[in-house]
């Protein structure tokens, strides 16, 4: 046994025998300074308890799956280095504002229900054939919706927004900035089959610009700006002579 | 196909696993720093619209004649009135910061920086809050 070590506590529910979550503790080598909290939890379920339960796939911060609390913050544990906790114990949680399965697994349907209610995916009024060519962009098109393509729907936002956590029925912050992310691209015409999800009354106007979405995000993402964007330019539609034309 | 629909219709469907209903907890906006400066922002509304209440009634004493006019002669009120004056700040100071996330538009095909649209809207606050002071010294001095 190594003399370095770090505890890492992990909650724990079995849907079939326990009532509410427990914590449980696990004391983990910490050989490694590049060592993160997937890495320790890897290590609780391959050598001291198979048992636990999570979610993980890429360890770079690519898949979005491995989000979970890390000392009460929402985190990708791929990137949540052991060395900014040690010597203090590690709390693994699962995401906050979502229903427990098992352990540190949420249920996100109700996320992935909301992301496919945005359609975030390029819409067309009339689809060009192949032989027509592609369509082209400017870097500076590109540059309008860069940033909301990077989200990597980790749900890191909805655990950290309290509005979510007080009403879930609100559309949230990852799945308007990705309709955001559609909306502003200049190939797609899908603006009008988008606004009634978004100007409903959980929608945009459900966000009280908390802002703590934009602070958790690990792409850099921003949805807060796309929220409060998308007000701005909802209301401008309504607002303006000839808004609502296209 | 029989074959299929038959074993669909006997096949048990197993029951859908029990989860465990995450509730937000009564404290929430104590538990980050981020969420109590957001709920104090929220917060101020309330102490502005007391604060103006309040000017409503003695604006109402006016009717009275100037004499019954005096809200400055009341501590309780010269004292409520300063703590509202730094609600009111804070309000301001979180809302003109906000601006630059909100607002965007281009110049010249560029768009404009975030940090330029604050401080423009600072700089609005600032020259508003010194004619309001000028409008209101003049006509104090008449």
């Amino acid at each position: 046994m190594p003399d370095k070590t770090i505890t890492v506590r992990a909650t724990r529910f079995d849907p079939e025998r326990d009532r509410e979550p427990r914590m449980q503790s696990y004391e983990v080598p910490f050989t490694d300074e590049s060592m993160v909290v997937l890495d320790a939890l890897n290590h609780v379920k391959s050598h001291i308890d198979g048992s636990l339960s999570y979610r993980w796939s890429c360890r770079m911060g690519i898949c979005g799956s491995c989000g979970m609390m890390v000392n009460g913050t929402p985190k990708l544990t791929c990137n949540a280095f052991l060395r900014d906790y040690w010597p203090r114990p590690v709390v693994v949680q699962p995401l906050n504002n979502f229903p427990i399965i098992r352990d540190l697994v949420i249920d996100m349907d109700d996320f992935m229900h909301k992301l496919k209610s945005i359609k975030p995916w390029i819409i067309r009024k009339q689809e060009l054939p192949l032989g027509a060519g592609e369509h082209r962009q400017s870097n500076e098109q590109i540059d309008d919706f860069r940033q909301f393509s990077e989200c990597i729907n980790c749900m890191l936002c909805y655990a950290a927004c309290p509005v979510y956590g007080l009403n879930n029925e609100f559309l949230g912050p990852a799945a308007t900035a990705l309709a955001r992310r559609y909306n502003l691209d200049s190939r797609d015409q899908g603006l009008k089959e988008r606004l009634p999800v978004l100007g409903e009354a959980e929608g945009i106007w459900e966000c009280s610009f908390v802002g703590e979405c934009s602070v958790v995000c690990p792409k850099g993402v921003d949805p807060a700006k796309a929220i409060q964007q998308t007000k701005l330019d909802t209301t401008m539609r309504f607002v303006l002579p000839y808004g609502n034309r296209e | 196909m029989t074959t299929e629909a038959t074993t669909e219709a006997t096949t048990e469907v197993p029951a859908a696993p029990r989860e465990y209903r995450w509730r937000m907890p009564a404290n929430w906006w104590t538990r980050n720093r981020h969420y109590f400066l957001y709920t104090v922002r929220e917060f101020t509304a309330l102490p502005l619209a007391l604060w103006l209440l309040w000017l409503l009634v003695e604006i109402r004493r006016a009717g009275d004649g100037p004499a019954r006019y005096a809200p400055h002669s009341s501590t309780a009120f010269v004292v409520f009135s300063v703590v509202v004056l730094a609600f009111a700040l804070y309000h301001s100071y979180t809302f003109l910061t906000l601006a630059g996330t909100i607002l965007h538009f281009k110049v010249l095909d560029r768009p404009v920086p975030a940090r330029l649209i604050v401080l423009s809207q600072f700089a609005a606050w600032a020259a508003a809050s010194v004619v309001v002071a000028f409008v209101l010294i003049w006509f104090a001095h008449e």
